[in-house]
């Protein structure tokens, strides 16, 4: 990895670990592709990027084994994964995975086989989130629909056009919906449209976000709304819709925001997008310090 | 009293008188009577009674006259008879004090003669001693020299007595008698060594003279062959036909074995090496000494050279000190010694290395003798006229055609650490600026001669030839590809000014068969331009645009849109690939830093340039990229967002085919082409 490929590397997704102390990122030089999004269970770490969705045990990663994969899920050859959640504790286990095929697969993590597919998207699936009180999945995609899912009944139950609202619709942008983020009753969507601020129970935008670019990733944290995207800074967002602060940080756009929720004493904001360095923000409102690959 | 003096005075005169004449008188007629001689007296008087004698007398003179004194106090007159009977009778007493004081003289004049006499005895025995002790001291001296004498016979070394008795002939050593006596067995000896002496002395002529004839004889066989020399030469003359006949050139390689013995060291390793490699491995690469012998040869004479240093020193003090009037001392003297520090062995290598279409690399070696490193200053000379590619100046210019052969090996710092000190004694702060004069000295010609200097790194010591064989075969094929690189540069640079991406036939899978962004220009720019440009911030802060690289200023056209493209060209292109950056003005101005594609199109051709290297030895390397970069432009502007709220035709119809125009959270477009389907999709 040399200082070309560093000039010329992006970060996609990031994951801390179940004890907090570690990061897990993922750049664009990864697998035979760019990984797209990481999640970390308890014991695991799972990567998904260009068709193919590998899992490592934390454990062995820490001895800084990296030779610990032991799924390696292959995909039919243009599908690929942006984003895969799991939902414990409606069912065990269970990986949930949107993908390049305009589908919402469900996959049992202990036997690998796909419980159910969630059919419904006409584009490919660009985020997913997941209401643990109802049990629902939301999915959002290129085709500029959120789609909220019974996970028992595998049917699509709401189907909102995100771009068909005026107040939210940028259509210089585009349609397409790419970050996604559930508070139970409240929901964030934005992407091409602005970043808009949704009540559940409604079905309608309550605040839409004056934020120029694309976000590509926010999330309720305490009180307030975080979110990332083109932009060389993190927005920081009040509900009712003004947007309080933005805070610069390093990459010139960012793809990934992550809160180390799991430790106490490392309770951190990370940031990562078009540059090979992950700022690491320890009190919210100024950057504290690098991390570079 | 005068009265009574005087009749005692004549009475003793006539006593006295009376002596003498008495004795003269009656002695004459009467010498064996009675004389009255005082001295017969004087035996027989004591002293001692003499003196009471005297006492008495005085005694009774003092009574007298207090008689008369009394007597004429009571008054009695002048002539009156008890004085004049007093009178009388001291006249008496002083009569025999007379006599006593007579002969107390006598007696003492008697003893002075006598002690004068035996003093006088005294003085002649004295002198009599003295004499003989004298002589007694004379006669040692005489004893101590004669025992004190050596005689030259005891300064010679003898044969020892059992020797002589052995070897000496009967008649000298005569044993017999020499036995007893060592008189003569010391001259028997003697005699016995002058002969011995003699008999060798005759010897020494006779050796003397058998030298000499041997001597001569020596001379004239010497003559003889010093005769032959000249008749050799012919035959090595004649021989020369021959030799070109067979192709064997051993006179040449013995004249250049010849000069080679005057080079420097390191230049003869690297002579050796390289004639080696030659013969082995390559044969169009050939070695050649050039130079002043006759200056190499003086250089070598040690002693000769500390004169002709000394010499030379002082004469330049002496002109020194005569212009001492004229121009300051200091920076005179010091232009000397820095010329002095820096000079160059009178002989040099030069190495032709030939390549396939023609073109020669010529290598000029130089040694500077004070500081012990090797330079180099190269020259290309091509089989075709290299004209025509302004932008291509600088690539076979020979300052900076071997910049950096290996990594970081710029060639304008001595790498020999001891030269520090050498240059502050002469205030030399920066070795660059005399590059230009003496050559480069780079790491690898150290190499190639041997000379191993300590490094930050520590490496495997190895020096003299095995490190110089060691480097020789990479440098070698190093300094091929970097001329043959160059080259293909130069001609691809002209083509790129005339707006032409030259393609080579093996290289067309890589792009679509209908491309439509054009490159419109190509030009050259400094290294101060590019770091002014604002779009190239980020590869300097990355340290990957260096002074000793070349940079290079492209432009995209199509349509309204314009690619500007500074490329920063490494010295060891193709090992390094040329590094872009982007920059796009089309309906506002684009960099490749915030606009996500841009950066995509970036690495794609930055990053993934190992498809695009072509044929070994991948000198399309640039040709190709700069097309890549076409191709991409062109799904950039063609793939642009749908945006439906602008109406009207689009600018630029979509004419290849994407699976998908948008990607990914960063939305990107799709820049890989795929052959033979001919497609786009995302990497």
């Amino acid at each position: 990895m040399g200082p070309v490929e560093h000039l010329h590397m992006s970060v996609f997704s990031q994951s801390f670990s179940p004890c907090g102390r570690f990061l897990a990122a993922g750049n664009n030089y990864a697998h035979e592709g760019p990984v797209f999004s990481l999640l970390s269970t308890d014991s695991h770490l799972l990567s998904a990027g260009n068709g193919e969705v590998s899992a490592w045990s934390w454990a062995e990663l820490i001895k800084r084994n990296t030779k610990a994969v032991i799924h390696n899920l292959h995909f039919s050859l243009f599908s690929f994964v942006f984003s895969f959640i799991s939902i414990p504790p409606l069912q065990e286990n269970s990986l949930v995975i949107g993908g390049g095929d305009n589908n919402i697969h469900i996959m049992d993590l202990e036997s690998g086989i796909f419980k159910s597919v969630l059919q419904g998207h006409t584009d490919y699936i660009h985020c997913l989130s997941v209401r643990e009180r109802e049990g629902e999945i939301l999915s959002g995609g290129e085709d500029g629909a959120v789609r909220i899912w019974d996970c028992r009944t595998g049917h699509s139950v709401h189907c909102i056009e995100v771009f068909k609202y005026e107040d939210c619709a940028r259509p210089q942008y585009g349609k397409w919906i790419s970050c996604l983020t559930t508070d139970s009753d409240w929901m964030l969507c934005g992407g091409g449209p602005s970043l808009s601020l949704w009540h559940l129970r409604s079905m309608s935008p309550t605040s839409v976000f004056p934020l120029s670019g694309c976000q590509r990733q926010a999330t309720f944290y305490q009180d307030m709304i975080l979110s990332v995207g083109e932009g060389q800074f993190v927005s920081h967002c009040l509900m009712g819709g003004e947007v309080k602060a933005q805070i610069p940080c390093t990459p010139h756009s960012l793809n990934t925001l992550a809160l180390n929720l799991n430790s106490t004493e490392h309770r951190v904001l990370t940031v990562g997008g078009s540059s090979h360095q992950i700022d690491v923000f320890a009190n919210l409102y100024y950057r504290s310090f690098s991390l570079s690959f | 009293m005068s009265d009574a003096l005087k009749k005692r005075k004549s009475k003793v005169v006539r006593s006295e008188t009376g002596t003498p004449e008495g004795k003269r008188g009656r002695g004459d007629g009467e010498q064996e009577v009675r004389v009255y001689s005082e001295e017969v007296e004087l035996d027989g008087s004591d002293p001692a009674e003499d003196y009471r004698q005297y006492k008495l007398t005085c005694k009774a003179l003092a009574k007298l006259m207090n008689e008369i004194q009394e007597l004429k106090a009571n008054g009695a007159k002048d002539g009156c008879a008890e004085v004049e009977q007093k009178r009388m009778q001291s006249c008496i007493h002083f009569m025999s004090l007379k006599k006593l004081n007579r002969l107390a003289h006598m007696r003492l004049k008697r003893g002075r003669d006598q002690t004068h006499e035996g003093k006088q005895r005294v003085d002649v025995l004295h002198l009599q001693l003295q004499n003989l002790l004298y002589e007694v001291m004379h006669m040692q001296k005489e004893i101590s020299k004669c025992l004190e004498f050596k005689s030259k016979h005891e300064e010679i070394d003898l044969v020892s007595i059992d020797e002589f008795n052995k070897e000496a002939p009967p008649e000298i050593s005569r044993i017999s008698i020499t036995k007893d006596d060592p008189h003569q067995l010391t001259l028997a000896r003697l005699d016995w060594e002058l002969e011995q002496r003699k008999r060798l002395a005759e010897k020494y002529k006779e050796s003397l003279s058998s030298k000499e004839k041997i001597q001569k004889s020596i001379e004239v066989k010497k003559e003889h062959l010093s005769s032959l020399q000249p008749g050799l030469n012919a035959i090595m003359q004649a021989s020369l036909p021959v030799q070109e006949y067979l192709s064997m050139p051993f006179e040449q390689t013995q004249k250049q074995i010849e000069i080679a013995r005057h080079l420097p060291p390191s230049l003869y390793v690297l002579l050796v090496q390289a004639n080696a490699y030659g013969q082995a491995c390559d044969k169009s690469l050939s070695v050649s000494i050039s130079g002043d012998v006759d200056e190499a040869k003086a250089l070598a004479k040690p002693p000769d050279d500390s004169q002709d240093d000394d010499s030379g020193d002082s004469d330049a003090e002496e002109e020194q000190e005569k212009t001492k009037r004229r121009r300051p001392t200091t920076g005179g003297q010091l232009d000397d010694k820095r010329r002095e520090m820096l000079k160059r062995h009178p002989l040099s290598l030069c190495l032709d290395l030939k390549c396939k279409d023609g073109s020669v690399l010529h290598l000029f070696f130089y040694y500077l003798m004070n500081l012990n490193i090797m330079t180099v200053k190269a020259k290309v000379s091509t089989a075709t006229d290299l004209t025509g590619a302004i932008s291509a100046g600088e690539l076979l210019n020979s300052d900076t055609l071997l910049n950096c052969l290996y990594a970081n090996d710029q060639g304008r710092e001595t790498p020999n650490p001891a030269n520090r000190y050498q240059f502050d004694k002469v205030g030399i702060s920066v070795f660059g600026d005399y590059v230009a004069e003496l050559g480069h000295p780079y790491q690898w010609v150290q190499r190639l001669g041997g000379l191993q200097f300590p490094s930050e790194t520590p490496e495997g010591l190895r020096a003299g030839s095995s490190l110089s064989a060691s480097h020789m075969e990479s440098t070698m094929k190093l300094l091929r590809g970097r001329v043959q690189s160059r080259l293909a540069l130069h001609k691809q640079f002209s083509s790129l000014e005339h707006s032409i991406v030259p393609v080579s036939s093996e290289c067309q899978h890589l792009f679509p068969t209908k491309v439509l962004s054009r490159l419109s220009r190509w030009t050259a720019i400094t290294h101060h331009e590019y770091t002014n440009l604002s779009f190239t911030r980020h590869v300097s802060d990355a340290g990957l645009a260096r002074e000793t690289d070349l940079f290079f200023l492209a432009v995209v056209e199509r349509g309204t849109a314009r690619l500007q493209a500074a490329v920063v060209l490494n010295p060891r292109y193709p090992e390094i690939s040329p590094l872009f950056a982007l920059s796009l003005s089309w309906k506002g101005e684009r960099a490749g830093r915030s606009d996500d594609n841009l950066r995509a199109i970036e690495s794609e051709v930055n990053v993934f340039k190992s498809e695009l290297q072509g044929p070994r030895p991948g000198h399309q390397l640039l040709t190709n990229q700069v097309a890549r970069l076409c191709v991409c432009l062109d799904v950039y502007l063609e793939t642009d967002g749908q945006d439906d709220s602008v109406e009207g035709p689009r600018e630029f119809p979509r004419e290849k085919m994407c699976l998908r125009t948008a990607r990914g959270p960063n939305r990107l477009k799709p820049f890989k082409y795929n052959h033979p389907q001919g497609f786009f999709s995302h990497r």
